[in-house]
């Protein structure tokens, strides 16, 4: 049987007419819209708030943030209505303390994702827009969220790490100091001449920009090789135009040495035969038995005696 | 070349050619130097465009609002003293459009004839990269070329209570004042705090008084690429704590 019900009193029905502090329909539709309103207001604080920092810090900084107001402010506003349809805030701490150990036990790798996020935030290793190394993945890290981190892999994947493994692995942070440095091994002919080529070298690096004048590049011979006269390349650059410079600098180097009539050597081998036999064919049958490996002196000079 | 150009406008110096002529409903403007070419279409009319130089931080590519300028010789100076030297800094040209009333200004291209190099100031885990330059140390300003280097007055203001050897001075464009008038000039200091340490700024042009002093007679202030950008709070002096 439906009770008569007075339209002008509607929001007056209690909901639990036996507890101390009944909660009507009234409260149910304020807690509802006290919350809609909330949200709304916080994602029309956060907008304008990323809009207008947008262009002055950085948005590793901001996002955090903002998440943090986000959550925040609601996480307030819900405690502050929750008396509104007779959920006593200090009576959930209770109940919130059981629960917690419940849920814990249950969801013990959201909870340590949860935290390892929160430590990430604070301690941040990576940043978003950092391109890092992390479990064998790489690439740019495009959000570091409460739970997870978002990697753009350098071929487009989207990748989510879970934040418990971000926190605990080994990160390799490319971007994490202001510069950085490349190597390269040039090999050139023993009878090239090695001052002229590493002089041809620094040349290059002086006058490329973003080669760094300080840490100063290292041009030196490092080895004898089989078949050349390794020199190492060191140069410093700015984040931001390493791999561009890297990839840049070892073919204008292999070409302007090669301009300058110093050349980088195939792997040879010079063959010395035994001379005397008379018998050609057996002399390159014995070729294997007296063949003898030597530094080459020069492409050109490869002989047979 | 430096100066407010009223539409069309060519100009030519040292090999740099610059342009900008009616095309149909449009403006064209044209730049050559060397084997760099720069074309742009510009819509609307009654436009001029500025040619003045610019703080030396935007070309090849801006990575850094920092200007370390090395010095070719260490500098001494004593305790409590307060000294001026003069040393070169590198110049870029900037070519601006902007309305008849110079207002509204839009930054069209920055070229540069100059070698350019960057370093890192301080350690490679927390340092900071900076343009760079090396520069004689003067006493009196020298004579330069205005599209390549200008002057920098710089007051050197020791209040430590011992000896210091200066051999750079680090600077931050978002502070930086050039002028110009047939030479290019800017004016900062630097307070050394202690052996190691010291802060540098640049001192714009007084709005009354001193404008009769020798770097701001008769000069025009330069529209600046950083100086035209709405900035937040970012830092107008530079804070040398990695050596000077």
């Amino acid at each position: 049987m439906i009770p008569d019900i007075d339209p002008a009193n509607l929001f007056d029905i209690a909901l639990n007419p036996a507890a101390e502090d009944p909660v009507t329909l009234g409260d149910i539709l304020t807690f509802v819209l006290v919350l809609s309103f909330s949200v709304v207001l916080a994602r029309v604080l956060t907008l304008y708030l990323r809009r207008s920092l947008k262009d002055r810090v950085s948005s590793d900084v901001v996002e955090p943030l903002l998440r943090l107001l986000y959550y925040g402010f609601l996480g307030i506003v819900l405690i502050s209505i929750l008396p509104l349809i007779g959920l006593n805030p200090s009576g959930l701490l209770l109940a919130g303390g059981v629960a917690g150990l419940v849920i814990g036990f249950a969801s013990q790798n959201i909870v340590g994702n949860l935290v390892s996020g929160f430590f990430l935030m604070i301690e941040r290793p990576i940043k978003i827009g950092d391109q890092v190394e992390v479990n064998g993945i790489s690439g740019y890290v495009s959000d570091i969220r409460i739970i997870s981190t978002l990697v753009r892999t350098y071929d487009g994947l989207l990748v989510r790490i879970p934040n418990e493994q971000v926190f605990t692995t080994n990160i390799t942070n490319l971007v994490g100091h202001p510069v950085r440095r490349f190597e390269y091994t040039v090999g050139i002919r023993y009878s090239d001449d090695a001052d002229a080529a590493i002089r041809i070298i620094k040349d290059l690096i002086d006058k490329e920009p973003f080669a760094l004048q300080n840490p100063s590049p290292s041009v030196f011979v490092n080895d004898l090789g089989d078949s050349s006269v390794n020199i190492i390349v060191r140069v410093w650059a700015p984040v931001s135009e390493w791999f561009g410079l890297k990839t840049k600098m070892l073919w204008q180097i292999k070409k302007t040495l090669e301009e300058n009539g110093i050349e980088v050597p195939f792997p040879q081998r010079v063959l010395h035969l035994e001379p005397g036999d008379k018998k050609r064919p057996q002399i390159l049958e014995s070729i294997k038995e007296t063949e003898e490996i030597e530094n080459v002196l020069n492409h050109e000079e490869r002989t047979l005696y | 070349m430096y100066g407010y150009h009223d539409l069309p406008v060519d100009v030519e110096e040292e090999g740099i050619s610059i342009s900008m002529e009616r095309v149909g409903e449009r403006w064209v403007y044209r730049r050559k130097f060397g084997d760099e070419e720069v074309e742009k279409l510009i819509l609307g009319d009654e436009k001029r465009l500025i040619i003045n130089p610019v703080e030396p931080l935007n070309t090849p590519k801006e990575i850094t609002p920092n200007l370390l300028i090395e010095f070719e010789k260490t500098l001494l100076i004593g305790a409590g003293e307060k000294k001026q030297v003069f040393l070169t800094f590198p110049v870029e040209i900037g070519i601006f459009i902007s309305e008849k009333t110079n207002k509204n200004l839009e930054i069209l291209d920055v070229l540069s004839l100059v070698r350019q190099k960057f370093t890192l100031y301080g350690e490679v885990s927390n340092g900071v990269v900076c343009k760079y330059w090396k520069s004689r140390v003067y006493t009196s300003p020298p004579d330069l070329d205005p599209l390549q280097e200008g002057v920098l007055e710089l007051t050197l203001r020791n209040s430590s209570s011992e000896w210091a050897k200066i051999s750079k001075a680090v600077f931050s464009a978002y502070g930086m004042k050039l002028y110009y008038d047939g030479a290019v000039f800017m004016k900062a200091r630097m307070d050394i705090l202690n052996r190691n340490t010291a802060e540098t700024s640049f001192e714009p042009m007084p709005s009354n008084g001193d404008r009769q002093s020798y770097l701001f007679k008769g000069r025009k202030e330069a529209f600046g690429v950083y100086g035209i950008r709405k900035l937040g709070l970012v830092p107008i002096k530079f804070y040398m704590g990695w050596g000077l």
